[in-house]
C-alpha cells in the first residue's frame, strides 16, 4: 500500500516539484509568474493601493496634520473644512488623532504578523520535518491556544503585567504564532516525503540544509497567505483590547479612540465612525489581498466540476 | 468497543492535562504581576511588620511557591475559585449568576450563525463564479473584516439612536427582572456576524471540495437531480469540517462576548470580566477564565465525540479495529 501511495505522490509532484532554486524552462513557460497573476486581479488593483495609502498616511501623515493632543479648539465640532474629521470631546483635531492612531494599529498588525511568521516557520518547519518531540510539543501548544482564546489570554496578561505597545505586540505574537506554525508543519510534513527531498538526502545533504533550501521555500505559499491574514487578525484583536481599555493611554490606537467615542455616540457620530471605518478598510484590504494571493499561488484549488 | 474506550480515555486525559496547563499559566501570570499583594489588599497606607506578617500567614503567602501552586490547583479542582476583593462574594457564585445572561446571547448567536453559514456557504459553492456566489463571498469577507464591537456601535447608532426602533443598553427596561426580547436583537446580530462570515467561508470551501469528488460524478451519471446531489450526496460530506469549526466557534463566541457585552452594557460574564480587570479583582478575572476554559474543553470533547459518530470513515475504522479485521485495503 505504501509503495503505491508514494508513487502517486511523487508522480503528482513532478511538474512543480523541482528544486526551487532552479526552476525548469517548462515551468516558467507554461504559466504566468505568480506575482503577475496576483497583480492582475481586479481586487488587487483596488485594495493594494488602498493598503499602501493607509501605510503611507500613517508614515508621512504626522508631518502634515497638527498635534493630536492640542486642545485649543471648540469641542465636538462636526466634520468641516477646517477639521475634516471634526474635533473630539476635548477639542482635539480628530484627523490628527486618527492619523496617529493608525500608526499604532498598523505597527502592531505588521509586527505581530512578521513575528508569527518567523516563529511559525522555524518551529513549524522543525516540527514537521523532524517530527518527534518538537512535533508533539507544537501540537500540544496549539491545542492550548485553542482552549484558551487569544483575546482572553491577552486581556489577562495585559491586565496583570501592564500594557504598553511592546507588551501588546509580544502577547499577541505569543497567542497567534501557533496557527501559522501549524500550517508550516503540515506543509513541511508533506514536502519531507516528496521526491526532491529524498534526492537531497541521497545526495548527502544534512537535515537543516534540506529544511532551509528545499522544505521551507516550498512551504512558503500558504504561509504568506496566513501571514497576510494574521495582519488583519492582529489589528482586530489589538483594537478589541484597546476598546476595552488595554493599551498605551498616551498613544491611542484606533481601538482606543473607539473606546472614548462610546460615551459620545449620541452627540458625535464621527468619533465612532471614522476609526472603525479605518480598521475595517485595512483589515478588509489585507484579507482580500490574502485571498487573491491564495488564488494566485494555488490556481488549481477551488476548481470545481 | 475497546478501541472506542481507549480513544475517549485518551481524549479525557489530554483534556485534563490541558486544563492543568491553563491553570499553571494563569498562576505564573499572577506571580509575575508587579506589585505587592499585601499592599494592594490593605490599600496605600503604611503597615507595621507585625500586621504584615499576620496577613502573610493568613493568606498563606509565606508558603513556598510550589506549595501555593498545589493549593491553588486543589482549590480550582474542588470548585473553590476564591472570593472577590470588591464584594467578598464567592467567585464561582458570582460567575454562575452571570452565566445565564451570557448564554442567552451566545446560544442563539451560535445556532443562527451555524445554520445560516451552512445554507449560504452551500448556495455560494453551488453557484460558483456567478453573481450570487460573488455577492455572498464578498459580503462574507466584509463581515469577517469588521471589528465586531464597532459593528455593534454602528447598529446602536442607526437602529437605536437615529431610528429609535431598539433599545441601546442593558437586557430589560430599568427596574425590570429577566431579559426582554427586543434588547437581545442587536447583541445577537453583532455576535453572530463574524462567526457567520467565517462559517460561510469554510462551508463554501468544504462544499466545493465535496462537489469535486468522484462519487458526485457517479451520482450525476446515474441521473440524480442536481438538487438531490447537493443536499443528499455532497452535503453530509461537506458538513464534516463544519462539526469541528462549530465546536471551536463556541469558544470564539464566548470570548467575543467580552466585547459585545461591553458595547451593549449586557450584564453577563464578559462584563463581569471587564469590570474585574478595571478593579484589579484578580480572583474574579482568573475565575472567569477558568470557567470559560472548562466550558470550551467540554465543548471540544463533545465535538470530538460527535465527529466520531458522524464521520463514517472514523466509525468504520473503530468497528474494524475492534473486530481485528484491519487490513481490507485494496491490493495494489
Amino acid at each position: 500500500m505504501t509503495t503505491t501511495d508514494e508513487a502517486i505522490v511523487i508522480g503528482a509532484s513532478q511538474p512543480t516539484g523541482t528544486d526551487p532554486g532552479a526552476p525548469t524552462e517548462g515551468r516558467v513557460a507554461s504559466r504566468r509568474p505568480t506575482w503577475k497573476v496576483f497583480l492582475g486581479k481586479p481586487s488587487t488593483l483596488i485594495f493594494l493601493p488602498l493598503l499602501l495609502l493607509f501605510v503611507l498616511v500613517s508614515v508621512i501623515g504626522p508631518f502634515f496634520v497638527g498635534s493630536p493632543s492640542a486642545t485649543g479648539n471648540p469641542p465636538l465640532l462636526p466634520p468641516s473644512g477646517q477639521f475634516p474629521l471634526g474635533t473630539d470631546d476635548l477639542g482635539r483635531d480628530y484627523l490628527a488623532r486618527v492619523v496617529y492612531g493608525g500608526q499604532i494599529s498598523l505597527l502592531v498588525g505588521f509586527t505581530v504578523a512578521l513575528l508569527c511568521m518567523t516563529i511559525g516557520v522555524v518551529v513549524g518547519g522543525l516540527a514537521g520535518y523532524y517530527g518527534g518531540f518538537m512535533d508533539t510539543a507544537l501540537v500540544k501548544v496549539a491545542e492550548f491556544f485553542q482552549v484558551l482564546p487569544g483575546l482572553i489570554l491577552a486581556l489577562v496578561a495585559a491586565a496583570l503585567l501592564g500594557s504598553n505597545v511592546l507588551i501588546i505586540v509580544v502577547i499577541l505574537a505569543i497567542t497567534m504564532w501557533p496557527s501559522c506554525a501549524r500550517i508550516v508543519r503540515a506543509e513541511a510534513m508533506r514536502i519531507s516525503k516528496l521526491g526532491y527531498v529524498e534526492s537531497a538526502k541521497a545526495a548527502g545533504f544534512g537535515g537543516i540544509r534540506i529544511l532551509w533550501s528545499d522544505v521551507i521555500p516550498n512551504a512558503m505559499p500558504p504561509v504568506l497567505v496566513a501571514t497576510s491574514m494574521t495582519v488583519g487578525r492582529a489589528i482586530l484583536v489589538e483594537s478589541g483590547l484597546a476598546y476595552l481599555g488595554i493599551g498605551d493611554t498616551n498613544r491611542p490606537s484606533w481601538g482606543a479612540l473607539l473606546n472614548s467615542a462610546q460615551a459620545y455616540m449620541q452627540q458625535a457620530w464621527w468619533l465612532a465612525l471614522f476609526p472603525g471605518m479605518c480598521i475595517f478598510l485595512v483589515v478588509l484590504a489585507v484579507n482580500i489581498l490574502g485571498d487573491g494571493l491564495n488564488d494566485a499561488l494555488n490556481p488549481t484549488i477551488g476548481r470545481v466540476k | 468497543m475497546r478501541a472506542i474506550v481507549s480513544r475517549y480515555g485518551r481524549l479525557l486525559v489530554s483534556s485534563l492535562l490541558l486544563f492543568v496547563a491553563v491553570i499553571t499559566v494563569l498562576f505564573v501570570l499572577l506571580e509575575l504581576a508587579p506589585g505587592n499583594p499585601i499592599q494592594s489588599l490593605v490599600g496605600d497606607v503604611p503597615i507595621s511588620p507585625a500586621f504584615e506578617a499576620q496577613i502573610t500567614a493568613a493568606y498563606g503567602l509565606d508558603k513556598p511557591l510550589w506549595e501555593r501552586y498545589f493549593i491553588y490547583l486543589g482549590n480550582v479542582f474542588t470548585g473553590n475559585l476564591g472570593f472577590s476583593f470588591g464584594t467578598n462574594e464567592p467567585v464561582l457564585e458570582l460567575i454562575l449568576g452571570r452565566a445565564g445572561n451570557t448564554l442567552a446571547l451566545a446560544v442563539p448567536s451560535f445556532v443562527i450563525s451555524t445554520t445560516l453559514g451552512i445554507v449560504l456557504g452551500s448556495i455560494a459553492a453551488r453557484t460558483r463564479r456567478r453573481w450570487l456566489d460573488s455577492t455572498i463571498s464578498g459580503v462574507a469577507v466584509g463581515l469577517f473584516s469588521v471589528p465586531n464591537f464597532w459593528l455593534g456601535m454602528m447598529l446602536i447608532m442607526v437602529f437605536s439612536l437615529t431610528l429609535g426602533w431598539l433599545p441601546t443598553q442593558g437586557k430589560a427596561p430599568y427596574g425590570q427582572e429577566g431579559i426582554a426580547l427586543q434588547y437581545m436583537v442587536l447583541p445577537i446580530i453583532t455576535m453572530a456576524t463574524s462567526e457567520l462570515a467565517y462559517k460561510t467561508r469554510i462551508m463554501r470551501a468544504s462544499m466545493i471540495e465535496s462537489l469535486s469528488q468522484d462519487f458526485i460524478d457517479t451520482a450525476r451519471s446515474k441521473g440524480v437531480s442536481s438538487q438531490r446531489v447537493l443536499w443528499r450526496h455532497a452535503m453530509p460530506n461537506a458538513l464534516l469540517p463544519m462539526v469541528t469549526i462549530s465546536g471551536y466557534s463556541l469558544g470564539f463566541i464566548l470570548a467575543g462576548s467580552v466585547l459585545v457585552e461591553r458595547v451593549f452594557g449586557w450584564p453577563g460574564m464578559g462584563l463581569l470580566f471587564i469590570d474585574a480587570i478595571g478593579r484589579q479583582d484578580n480572583q474574579v478575572v482568573l475565575g472567569v477564565v477558568i470557567v470559560l476554559t472548562v466550558t470550551i474543553i467540554i465543548v471540544n470533547i463533545l465535538t470530538d465525540v460527535v465527529y466520531g459518530i458522524v464521520d463514517p470513515r472514523l466509525r468504520s475504522q473503530l468497528v474494524r479495529r475492534s473486530t481485528t479485521t484491519r487490513k481490507i485495503e485494496v491490493p495494489a
